[in-house]
């Protein structure tokens, strides 16, 4: 699981600024991104000149197939690894940017039906792997685990979660291999069942913000349905983050008054610090954006250098996903991911089509 | 997101923790397009 975990995230109080350490990985992930682009392009170029059509494949997909390939057919050397794991400090950076290209009114609007759903998703989800966790007979602590992983933002939040009820390394390990695994299968299996019910842009991207578990993957799994989408997810998942203090804070709660973690002495410092800042830098962008602080072009380039950012994320995201590690983590709480995020994965695109009949997204 | 290996590690503590160090970034580089250290951002 060392692999996993190892290059799941960059731990925050160690993180990626040692710079020489991390360039070589840096670069595979700039190199993967740029291979995907340029796949994407010469593909494209290649059918209009030849007369011919082939499905368009964009970069997304294709950054994460190459690091899908690399990931489970070779082995990684270790200099690379601190480098690929910066994929989520790229992640926040792009979201951070992604905010100029907002509108404040959209995000309000965006953000308070997605704030709305998020509610219900997480009070829903939450009792439901709760449920899962004791109907398969999982430790409590990994049941709470999976629950918070799977109703707000993946590994983040267990990893959140885990230090503040005292959970096992082990449990920690086997719900981000679970959800790791389900996050990998969403961002292939969202898009083909969206086209299938030609649902539109905001409707897709509210309904992969809110349905695929991972900040990353559900960025990517919004890119790949379209650039319009992809905005969409990053704002309803960036609503989902937003609630992780809560829910980690309750989990907290709940495990010291069992007497098996530490109490919380000041709720309010504990909330600051498992609030996600990056979701305040989206907003703070978005608001400088509607004061006209930038021009258009500017706000294009703003935008561009978003896309170049998620560019290493989606690389990152198939550079981590090693379904041999992930297999060897235990099969029953894979299934107990698996059925929740099945339900859960439903119930959003319940509250999406349901919000779009009410709101007209 | 803000983590927690808080106090049982006896690690040195980084300032700002890596969502904080991303925000920094993101705006230093919106504050280089503001003032057209990078004039036109191609994709």
């Amino acid at each position: 699981m060392a692999s996993i975990t190892s290059l799941s995230r960059v731990d925050s109080e160690n993180h990626p600024l040692n710079m020489l350490s991390v360039v070589p990985g840096v670069l595979l992930l700039a190199g993967i991104g740029f291979a995907g682009k340029i796949l994407e392009r010469s593909i494209n170029s290649y059918a209009k000149t030849h007369h011919r059509i082939f499905p368009n494949v964009e970069y997304v997909l294709w950054a994460i197939i190459i690091g899908l390939l690399i990931s489970n057919t070779l082995t990684i050397p270790k200099l690379f690894q601190s480098g690929i794991a910066t994929y989520e400090f790229f992640l926040k950076i792009g979201i951070v940017l992604l905010g100029a290209r907002f509108v404040l009114a959209d995000v309000l609007k965006l953000g308070g039906i997605s704030l709305a759903l998020v509610v219900i998703e997480i009070t829903v989800s939450l009792a439901l792997m709760t449920l899962l966790g004791r109907l398969f007979k999982l430790k409590p602590k990994l049941t709470s685990l999976l629950a918070v992983g799977s109703s707000i933002c993946g590994v983040s939040a267990i990893i959140a979660a885990k230090g503040a009820i005292d959970a096992d390394d082990e449990d920690s390990s086997f719900a981000i291999a679970a959800i790791l695994a389900l996050g990998a299968l969403a961002l292939f299996t969202f898009p083909v069942i969206a086209h299938g019910l030609h649902m539109n842009d905001v409707s897709y991207g509210l309904w992969a913000g809110l349905g695929v578990d991972n900040t990353a993957e559900a960025t990517a799994a919004g890119a790949l349905y379209s650039d319009a989408a992809g905005k969409v997810a990053v704002l309803a998942k960036t609503a989902r983050n937003a609630m992780i203090g809560f829910v980690v804070l309750a989990y907290a709660i709940y495990w010291a008054g069992r007497g098996q973690a530490d109490k919380v002495t000041s709720k309010a410092a504990f909330l600051w610090k498992k609030f996600p800042k990056f979701v305040l830098g989206f907003l703070l962008m978005s608001l400088l954006v509607g004061f006209h602080t930038f021009s258009k072009p500017q706000v294009a380039s703003l935008g561009n250098l978003s896309k170049w950012a998620f560019l290493l994320t989606f690389a990152g995201v198939g550079l981590r996903t090693n379904f041999r590690d992930m297999s060897k983590q235990g099969l029953r709480p894979f299934i107990v991911g698996a059925v929740g995020e099945v339900l859960i994965a439903g119930l959003t695109l319940g509250l999406v089509v349901g919000a779009n009949r009410i709101w007209g997204l | 997101m803000s983590t927690d290996t808080s106090t049982k590690t006896s690690t040195k503590r980084a300032p700002f923790s890596l969502d904080t160090w991303a925000v920094i970034v993101a705006i230093i580089m919106a504050l280089a397009v503001k003032f057209d250290i990078f004039k036109s951002v191609p994709w």
